[in-house]
């Protein structure tokens, strides 16, 4: 038994107390209106029951953090798979830290789930512990990571608020036209979190099946004395190939449902080794995702958000309103500090300028700069409920593009982050 | 004709003053509505509201728009997002303008011709930034000032409307002595950490007012970023050169009076089983650390002829995350080659038809010697090439001024050789040899002689280079200390919230109106819970008056 072994184990627990401490709060929500029962007693019993179990799995995370920085030699916060498992984390902080303050155990129903859907994303990742390389040896990089995590973690707390604020006063029966607009876009923004959903469980099912297919990629290179060089390149696939990188020929293809070979072959223009791959993977997570979500649509018969609009009723949508704001006033000082100051000096160190305009860089200043904004028309210009919980769904997209985004699309200094 | 701005308790206003300044009376168009009224900078009068506007007052009043500076942002922020779209041209060592369109196509060539290549050097971009600077200026005087003046001389007994008309209001009917009332609702208040002024049965709680600078500390420690930023276009401020040194070797730094020696240089990477099983066979560096000695020269500086005078001045392991210091200048490991290069060589010459020897002989790389006495042969050196290279017109010559592929042209003279001797190229490296096809240039020649290095012994390579990165930065004390300032503004103005509670007991009736620039929800519970406790039961919710959130 030595502190991984126990480091995995103290996930796998905290992530099974999660999906927990997510039923216990639907339950806190949807019973209040069961019969034989008092709502606002029911709501306080299971209440307190969630949030016990949501904390007991949070302490577990911990536990999963510290062992596993004991066990590593380093803060587990240097690729994709431990910065995705540390924003889970901070989430959790997050909740914890605005629960305390509004005593809401409704904000639970939505920030449970995204951080069971950003946890089962890390776990995407390979999940070994990997030696740094010598740029990311700085406490400098630890306090960055972990402070912009705790940033952004506010706001993802924020942009649950404001999606349930959202859900809340949205009116599935309005049939004018603004309010078709509000229920499209809001079941949009559902209908993106299933895709995610969709490509975790797409990953997952063909990860247990071990589907591999292998495609080999050779390209003539005339280097500058005139040398005619061949690389080859062998592409490797974890789920059956919808498309083909571009300028490649399948080696191996096991058939799936037919799909013995690839139907298409990806545009010139994704010319990086893993674009065929990743361009494969969206395509595989969109239609897993509307198949998915098509199915919850069959079963619940009416849109997802007329389904969620009703569990909210007999919540205050100001309160809502004021959680998803605060959330995003804690978060923005931290994210300053951990995102941009601490970054800064780190990159100063270890580059020798504390500012490069590389693309992650200029992503965390976008973000930022949509925060100050979003700050400035709530707090000058009044923009409150509907215009600020929108755009505190879009803030938190922004955010999942620096942080995801930019790696699968733009790659940069921080192409390190592991993204395979 | 001047306008009347005299409000009713006497108190003189200036023109366009929403609340009176002394007793919060609402004025002007505040007067006509009977909602909550607009508390913002407590209703005094900006400069940018003023009436009849000259030109300044015109820019002035642009600037000082929040809107307007919301608009700055998201320009900028769209700005910011075309530059990262495609690779910026800082991102190359040596630029090419024909990249884009070769990797991209067509929309590279827009790419490039729009100059979103370089984005963020643009004037445009740069333009935005200075707009958003005039507009943290003036945005920040606009409101401090006037807000500072409202805040420092308050009244405690203010109007009645001023009262009902807050967003957080509460009345009820006392059945006790006044006075009484008055003690104990004050005591409350303390209890909660509030200032507390009490003045002929009227009370006026404060708390946390400094949480309204730090908008503006914030504000301050922005313009002191951006004109640290702005100063780095002073020369001398910056620097940013490369240099490479060879171990055991001194090499100047460009633009500078100093000098830096690489005692040794050495990368170490990770053994297998510090590698997880994925990574295991790979070449992961751990550390890579060149120890450097940096010299200041004291003469002979800019001489060619004269050897410079050179004073020690700092030592230092320079290592990733580690540089060198000194007096504002900075060596980062920035790269290394260790690919290994010959320095000398003891070949011997080989008389292939007799098989006698001659040698060996020291021939050094770098600094070859014109003539070499072997026997009875002379080797005379013509040329020598570092990295030899044919080029289009099949002229040789060299690639780099590295000893990739050395490369001896010599004229051999002795006997049963033409007068005048013979040429005859030679290769150190065998497959350069093969490559050059050594023993066809030199055709028949080839048959007769030959170098041959015996020994690894006779063999003696160059130490490893070291590329470092060489940086003044002399604006970063303060790009830092804005960076700081602005934080503790925006820490001030985000955790402390500046609440305000005023009431007064006119004949038996309590009338209380409070205020707070954010966090309705924490001071409705805690008024509550101060009416409570001095026995008024009140609910939060209840508390609200409707009316603007932010």
């Amino acid at each position: 038994m030595n502190w991984l072994s126990i480091s995995s184990g103290a996930f796998l627990v905290a992530f099974v107390l999660y999906c927990a401490a997510f039923l216990f709060y639907v339950i806190a929500v949807i019973g209040r209106k069961w019969k034989n029962r008092d709502p606002q007693h029911h709501l306080r019993k299971w209440g307190r029951i969630a949030f016990i179990c949501s904390s007991l799995g949070l302490a577990a995370h911990l536990a999963f953090f510290f062992t596993r920085w004991a066990g590593a030699g380093h803060i587990p916060a240097s690729n994709m798979y431990e910065f995705m498992t540390l924003l889970g984390m901070m989430i959790m902080i997050a909740f914890t830290v605005l629960y305390a303050i509004y005593r809401a155990p409704l904000l639970g129903m939505f920030a449970l789930p995204l951080t069971i859907l950003i946890i089962a994303y890390a776990a995407v990742f390979p999940s070994e512990v990997q030696p740094l390389v010598p740029s990311l040896q700085s406490n400098w990089l630890r306090l960055h990571v972990t402070g912009a995590a705790l940033g952004e973690a506010f706001f993802a707390v924020g942009f649950a608020a404001g999606l349930m604020y959202l859900l809340r006063v949205t009116d599935y029966n309005d049939k004018s036209a603004s309010a078709r607009r509000s229920q499209f876009w809001l079941e949009f923004s559902l209908y993106v979190l299933v895709v995610v959903a969709g490509f975790i469980i797409t990953v997952f099912a063909f990860r247990g099946a071990g589907y591999e297919a292998t495609f080999l990629r050779e390209e003539l290179t005339i280097d500058a004395y005139g040398n005619e060089q061949w690389t080859r390149e062998t592409i490797e696939y974890q789920m059956p190939p919808i498309v083909k990188p571009h300028g490649s020929e399948p080696v191996s293809v096991r058939p799936f449902l037919g799909l013995d070979r690839p139907l298409f072959e990806a545009p010139a223009w994704m010319q990086g080794v893993n674009a065929g791959r990743k361009f494969n993977t969206v395509i595989w997570s969109v239609i897993s995702g509307t198949i998915l979500y098509g199915l919850l649509r069959l079963a619940a018969r009416r849109p997802l958000g007329a389904v969620i609009h009703p569990l909210l009723e007999g919540i205050d949508p100001e309160d809502l309103d004021e959680i998803s704001y605060r959330a995003i006033a804690i978060g923005f000082p931290i994210f300053t500090l951990g995102a941009l100051i601490f970054a800064m000096i780190w990159a100063e160190q270890a580059w020798g300028r504390f500012w490069g305009w590389d693309p992650k860089e200029v992503w965390a200043l976008i973000t930022w700069l949509f925060y100050s904004a979003y700050l400035h028309l709530r707090l000058s210009h009044g923009w409150h409920g509907l215009r600020s919980s929108w755009l505190s769904v879009i803030g938190f997209l922004i955010v999942m593009f620096t942080l995801i985004g930019v790696n699968l699309i733009i790659a940069g200094l921080h192409s390190y982050a592991g993204v395979s | 004709m001047l306008e009347n701005t005299k409000c009713e308790c006497g108190h003189q206003n200036p023109p366009d003053t929403a609340l009176c300044e002394s007793c919060g009376k609402p004025l002007g168009t505040e007067a006509l509505t009977d909602g909550p009224l607009e508390m913002r900078y407590d209703g005094v009068a900006r400069r940018s509201q003023k009436s009849n506007p000259n030109l300044l007052d015109r820019i002035w009043s642009f600037f000082s728009s929040v809107k307007v500076a919301v608009v700055l942002i998201v320009i900028t922020l769209i700005a910011a997002i075309f530059g990262t779209i495609l690779p910026q041209e800082n991102a190359f060592i040596n630029f090419d303008p024909s990249w884009y369109e070769e990797h991209y196509g067509l929309a590279g060539k827009i790419y490039y011709m729009l100059g979103f290549s370089r984005t963020y050097e643009s004037w445009w971009f740069i333009t935005l930034l200075v707009m958003i600077g005039a507009s943290l200026v003036i945005c920040s005087l606009d409101r401090v000032v006037p807000l500072y003046r409202a805040l420092n001389k308050q009244q405690v007994r203010k109007h009645i409307q001023f009262l009902t008309r807050q967003r957080v209001t509460y009345a009820a009917d006392l059945e006790d002595d006044d006075a009484e009332w008055m003690r104990k609702l004050a005591e409350q208040f303390r209890k909660r950490r509030f200032r507390v002024r009490v003045e002929d049965n009227a009370l006026l709680a404060e708390k946390n007012r400094f949480s309204r600078w730090g908008p503006y500390i914030n504000h301050v420690g922005l313009i002191i970023f951006l004109l640290a930023v702005l100063a780095r276009a002073i020369p001398g401020w910056q620097l940013d050169e490369y240099v490479g040194v060879r171990e055991g070797e001194i090499a100047h730094i460009p633009e500078t009076n100093y000098y830096v020696k690489n005692l040794d240089f050495e990368v170490e990477f990770y053994s297998d089983d510090e590698l997880p099983e994925r990574l295991k066979g790979t070449l992961r560096p751990k550390r890579f650390v060149t120890k450097a000695e940096l010299y200041v020269c004291e003469a002979n500086c800019g001489s060619t002829a004269l050897e410079p005078v050179l004073r020690k001045v700092k030592e230092h392991d320079i290592v990733v995350n580690d540089p060198l210091e000194y007096k504002g200048l900075k060596l980062y490991q920035f790269d290394y080659d260790t690919t290994p290069r010959l320095k000398t060589i003891r070949p011997v010459l080989v008389d292939l038809k007799s098989g006698e020897t001659y040698g060996p002989f020291e021939l050094s790389i770098l600094e070859p010697e014109p003539e070499y006495e072997l026997g009875p042969y002379r080797l005379k050196l013509i040329t020598r090439f570092l990295d030899f290279t044919v080029n289009a017109d099949g002229v040789p010559g060299n690639k780099s001024s590295q000893p990739n592929a050395p490369a001896f042209l010599f004229l051999i003279e002795g006997p049963d050789l033409p007068e005048g001797g013979e040429t005859f190229f030679y290769f150190p490296i065998p497959t350069d040899r093969e490559r050059f096809g050594q023993d066809l240039i030199n055709g028949e020649l080839a048959e007769r002689f030959d170098f041959r290095v015996t020994d690894m012994a006779h063999v003696e390579f160059l130490g490893d280079v070291s590329y470092l990165n060489v940086r003044v930065d002399r604006a970063l004390p303060y790009i830092f200390a804005g960076a700081f300032i602005s934080l503790i503004g925006l820490v001030m103005g985000f955790y402390w919230q500046h609440r305000r509670v005023w009431l007064r007991i006119d004949d038996g009736r309590l009338t209380l109106g409070a205020h707070t620039n954010k966090n309705w929800y924490g001071l409705r519970s805690e008024v509550a819970a101060a009416l409570r406790s001095a026995g008024l039961e009140a609910d939060p919710k209840s508390l609200d008056n409707g009316g603007k959130r932010r």
